[in-house]
C-alpha cells in the first residue's frame, strides 16, 4: 500500500491506515487467542505476516465471528468511531475476568496538505517493524502472565463515541468487564502510528496477593 | 432543571489537586456544608446498599436512566436559604462566602450510627488514598459512577474524567454473538493420544504392518531365512555384505571374512584381516569372480573367490576403508579420510586415481551401471557424484565432482543407482536427516524428496519393478519399500532387526534383500517376485530371447503372428514365420 501522491493524499491513506490497523488487530488478537491457551493449539497454523511467522486460526467459526467484528472495527475505524478494543479473557465456568488485553487508537492529526512534501509519509517497513515488535512483545508476555488452567472464554468490547453509528441488533451495550483493581496488575505494551492512528497495547491481568 | 446547580467558577482546593476518589469526596464532603436529600432531586432513588464507603458504586449493573444528584455531606443542618445557597454554589452565611463544588449524584445520607463529627475519623478504618473495594468492579465508564456528564458542563466533567481517568463519552459494546466455543480439548489430550505411537519404542508397538492404502501389497513380515552371524560390528559407516551375481554372499564378521553359496548354504572362510585390525568392507566384482576386501588398516585385499586365494594386497591408504565399489578392472576405494582411490586391480601400481571431495569419511560409494558415473556419499554430509573416467595413469592427477550436494544434514551411506532410468540417483540421509532424496544427474536437480521416521542406511531400487527399497537404523530399524516416482509407502517391515538395520544387498534374481544388524543376525527377506515368464507371447519370446542371446529359437506353439524386438546386441533379426 504505497501512499499515492493524490490531492486527496489524506483520503487514500486513511483507508490504508484502517486497513493497516485492522489487519494488526486481527493478527493480535489470534496471537492472543493462541499463547494464553483459549483455543487449542493445533488449531492454528503458521502464516508470514509482517516479516515473520505468526499464527492465524484454522477453526472456522472463528475465522467468521473474527471477521465480522473486525468488519465493524474498521467501519468505525473510518468514521473515527471506535477510541478503544479491549479482547477479555474470562474464565468459562465461574464468569471471571482474568485478563484484559486494551488496545487504544487515537487518531493523529493528519498533515497538512501544503507540508506533504516536507513530512514523508511514514514507510511501510516502520509501520511493519513497530507491529512486529508488538507482537513479538505479546509472545514474550506470556513469560509472566499467571497460568491460566481452568477453560476460557475471550470477548471483544469496543468502546466507542456517542455518535458513532452501531448497529443495534449486533453490538449491544455491556458491562466492561473490567478486573477490580486492587487485584489487577496492567503492564504497557508497546505502540505503533501510521500517519493517521496510533495504537497503543496494555495488558491488565488478574493477580492475587 | 430548574435545581440544577452551576458549576462554580472556581473550584474548592481541596477538590483541585487530588484524584476524586470516593474516600476523598467522602472526606470533603465531611468538611463542607451540608444539606439534607434535597427536595424536588430528580430521579429515582436508587436501592443502595447503604454502603457509605462506596458511594459511588452501586452492586446493580444497570445503566442509571436519569440524571442524579449528589450534594455534599456533613453534620450540620441547614436550612432552605442555606440549601438553595449551596445549590447555587455560593453560600453566604454570617457574611463568610464560601463556594463549593456540588457533585451532581444521587446523596445518601449516612446512617445515624454511623454519623460522625467532623473531628473524628471515619469509623470505617480505612486509608483515605487506598480504596477498599470488595468484589464491586471499578467503574469504567462515568455512568457507572452516577456522574451524569450530560448535566455538567463539558469542562467539568472532562476535567473530572481526565482526573479519574476514565473514557468519556464512551459506550461500551460487544457483538452480539459469543464467540465459539474451542471444540477440542486445549489440552491436546486427543492429539496426544492420536500420536502416540510415533512416540512409542519400537517394540511395544503393533507388529509391524503394511500401509494401508490400495497399494497395498503383501510382503512377507518374517524373513525367509535367518543366519547366524557372530561378530558382525554394529558400525554405521561399514558396508560389510556383498551378493554377488552368482548367488554368493560375503559377509565380514570382525576381522573375518567369510563366503556363503546360496545355492547349497554352504560357509566358506575367505580370510582374516591383519593382527589387530577388522574387515571394513566387501563387495564383490560385477562378474562375480573376484572380491574386494577393505580393511580398518587401509590396505584393500583382491582374493579370487573360486580359489579362494588372495591375489594381491593394495595398501596406501591412511584410513579405514569404509566402502567399495567396482567398475570392471576398477576397483574404487572410499577412505575414512575422504579420499577415493580407484585401483586398477591388473597392474601393478595399483593407485591410478585419486579423487579428494569429502572433509569427512566416505561411507557410501556406488558406481552407475555402465561405467560413467561414480556416487560417493560421506561423513560430511555430501553426495558427490564424479566423472568415471579413470584418468591418466597418473598418481597425482585428481578431478572434481561433477556435481556436490549438501542439502543431507547426516552423514550419507545409502546410495542407488536407478536401474531403469540411468540418469537417477537416491540418496539417504542419516540420523539427524532421514530424508531420501533423488536427483537428476544429468541436470544436476533435485527430483524428489522423501522424508522417512529413521536415519537411511541403504537404498535399492528394485530390478524390475518401479520401487525403491530402503533400509532403516534408529529408531524404527525397518525395511521400508516405496513406489517410484510416487514415493507412496507400498510396504514397511517394522523391526526387521533388534538393532539398527546397517548393511543389505539384493539377491542377483532382483527379489530377495539380505540384510544384516548389530544383532548379528543376517536375514532374507523375500521382497518382490520375480517376474514370471507369462503366458503372453512377446513376453515368452523377450525371455527366450534374452536368455539365449544369439539364436532367436521360433516357438512352434506359437499360433499368431508376432513381432520379435530385436536384441541389443545380436545382428539378427527374427523372421515371422507365419502358422500355416
Amino acid at each position: 500500500m504505497a501512499t499515492k501522491q493524490a490531492p486527496t493524499r489524506q483520503a487514500i491513506t486513511l483507508k490504508g491506515s484502517t486497513a493497516i490497523v485492522t489487519d494488526f488487530f486481527k493478527f493480535a488478537v489470534n496471537t492472543i487467542l493462541y499463547q494464553r491457551g483459549v483455543y487449542p493449539a493445533d488449531d492454528f497454523h503458521l502464516v508470514k505476516k509482517y516479516g515473520q511467522v505468526v499464527m492465524l486460526t484454522q477453526d472456522l467459526a472463528l475465522e467468521n465471528y473474527l471477521n465480522k467484528i473486525l468488519q465493524q472495527v474498521q467501519k468505525w475505524l473510518v468514521s473515527g468511531g471506535v477510541t478503544q478494543l479491549v479482547l477479555a479473557i474470562i474464565s468459562k465456568d465461574s464468569r471471571v475476568t482474568l485478563e484484559r488485553w486494551v488496545f487504544d487508537i487515537n487518531l493523529q492529526n493528519p498533515p497538512a496538505e501544503s507540508a506533504d512534501e516536507a513530512v514523508a509519509a511514514k514507510p511501510e517497513s516502520v509501520i511493519q517493524a513497530e507491529i512486529r515488535d508488538i507482537l513479538k512483545q505479546i509472545v514474550s508476555t506470556v513469560t509472566f502472565l499467571p497460568t491460566m488452567d481452568e477453560p476460557t472464554v475471550f470477548n471483544i468490547l469496543a468502546y466507542t463515541s456517542e455518535s458513532a453509528d452501531v448497529p443495534a441488533d449486533e453490538w449491544v451495550d455491556t458491562d466492561p468487564l473490567a478486573i477490580e483493581a486492587s487485584k489487577s496488575q496492567q503492564v504497557k505494551l508497546r505502540s505503533f502510528s501510521t500517519d493517521i492512528h496510533r495504537v497503543e497495547a496494555m495488558v491488565a491481568y488478574r493477580y492475587e496477593g | 432543571m430548574s435545581n440544577m446547580p452551576r458549576t462554580p467558577a472556581r473550584r474548592s482546593r481541596s477538590v483541585a489537586k487530588t484524584p476524586l476518589t470516593p474516600s476523598l469526596s467522602a472526606a470533603v464532603n465531611s468538611l463542607t456544608i451540608a444539606s439534607p436529600a434535597r427536595k424536588g432531586s430528580k430521579g429515582s432513588s436508587k436501592s443502595f446498599v447503604g454502603d457509605i464507603t462506596n458511594p459511588f458504586f452501586q452492586p446493580s449493573k444497570s445503566r442509571p436512566t436519569s440524571p442524579l444528584k449528589r450534594a455534599t455531606s456533613g453534620g450540620i443542618q441547614v436550612s432552605e436559604s442555606l440549601q438553595r445557597q449551596a445549590n447555587a454554589g455560593v453560600i453566604r452565611k454570617g457574611g463568610i462566602e464560601s463556594r463549593l463544588d456540588v457533585i451532581t449524584c444521587d446523596y445518601r445520607p449516612p446512617k445515624p450510627d454511623m454519623k460522625r463529627s467532623k473531628s473524628q475519623p471515619a469509623v470505617i478504618q480505612r486509608d483515605r488514598f487506598i480504596t477498599n473495594r470488595e468484589e464491586q468492579d471499578v467503574a469504567a465508564t462515568l455512568e457507572l459512577m452516577h456522574l451524569n456528564p450530560r448535566s455538567a458542563s463539558p469542562g467539568h466533567t472532562a476535567r473530572l474524567a481526565e482526573a479519574a481517568n476514565l473514557p468519556i463519552n464512551k459506550r461500551v459494546l460487544a457483538f452480539h454473538e459469543a464467540p465459539p466455543i474451542p471444540s477440542s480439548d486445549p489440552l491436546m489430550a486427543q492429539q496426544r493420544e492420536i500420536v502416540r505411537p510415533l512416540y512409542a519404542r519400537p517394540g511395544a508397538l503393533t507388529s509391524s504392518t503394511s500401509s494401508t492404502t490400495n497399494k497395498t501389497r503383501k510382503v512377507a513380515m518374517q524373513p525367509k531365512r535367518v543366519l547366524d552371524a557372530p561378530g558382525m560390528v554394529d558400525d554405521f559407516y561399514l558396508n560389510l555384505i556383498s551378493w554377488s551375481c552368482l548367488n554368493v554372499v560375503a559377509v565380514a564378521l570382525g576381522e573375518s571374512t567369510y563366503v556363503w553359496q546360496a545355492a547349497t548354504g554352504s560357509v566358506v572362510h575367505v580370510g582374516d584381516a591383519p593382527e589387530g585390525s577388522y574387515v571394513s568392507s566387501v563387495d564383490f566384482s560385477q562378474d562375480g569372480a573376484f572380491l574386494g576386501i577393505g580393511m580398518g588398516t587401509g590396505d584393500v585385499e583382491l582374493w579370487d573367490v573360486e580359489t579362494n586365494a588372495k591375489l594381491r594386497t593394495m595398501g596406501g591408504h591412511q584410513a579405514q576403508i569404509a566402502t567399495l565399489a567396482w567398475n570392471g578392472h576398477v576397483l574404487s576405494s572410499g577412505c575414512g579420510d575422504g579420499s577415493i582411490w580407484h585401483h586398477d586391480v591388473r597392474i601393478a601400481r595399483h593407485k591410478v586415481m585419486e579423487l579428494l571431495g569429502h572433509a569427512g569419511e566416505v561411507c557410501g560409494l556406488k558406481w552407475r551401471e555402465d561405467g560413467e558415473l561414480l556416487a560417493s556419499g560421506g561423513n560430511d554430509n555430501v553426495v558427490n557424484v564424479w566423472d568415471g573416467r579413470v584418468g591418466d595413469v597418473n598418481e597425482e592427477s585428481r578431478s572434481s565432482a561433477k556435481w556436490t550436494k549438501r542439502n543431507h544434514t547426516a552423514a550419507v551411506k545409502a546410495v542407488a543407482w536407478c536401474p531403469w532410468s540411468p540418469s537417477l540417483l537416491a540418496s539417504g540421509g542419516g540420523t539427524n536427516d532421514a530424508t531420501i532424496h533423488i536427483w537428476n544427474t544429468t541436470t544436476g536437480a533435485r527430483l524428489h524428496s522423501l522424508s522417512t521416521p529413521a536415519q537411511v542406511t541403504s537404498l535399492h531400487f528394485a530390478p524390475h519393478r518401479k520401487e525403491l527399497l530402503s533400509t532403516h537404523g534408529y529408531p524404527t530399524n525397518s525395511i521400508m519399500v516405496h513406489s517410484y516416482p510416487g514415493l507412496e509407502k507400498v510396504a514397511e517391515i517394522r523391526d526387521a532387526h533388534e538393532s539398527r538395520v546397517l548393511f543389505s544387498c539384493v539377491g542377483p534374481s532382483g527379489d530377495v534383500v539380505c540384510t544384516g544388524a548389530g544383532d548379528e543376525n543376517l536375514k532374507f527377506w523375500r521382497v518382490w517376485e520375480v517376474p514370471k515368464k507369462t503366458g503372453k507371447k512377446a513376453g515368452k519370446w523377450y525371455d527366450a530371447i534374452r536368455h539365449d542371446n544369439f539364436t532367436a529359437e521360433i516357438e512352434k506353439r506359437t499360433t499368431k503372428l508376432s513381432i520379435v524386438r530385436p536384441l541389443q546386441h545380436s545382428q539378427f533379426n527374427v523372421v515371422i514365420w507365419p502358422f500355416f
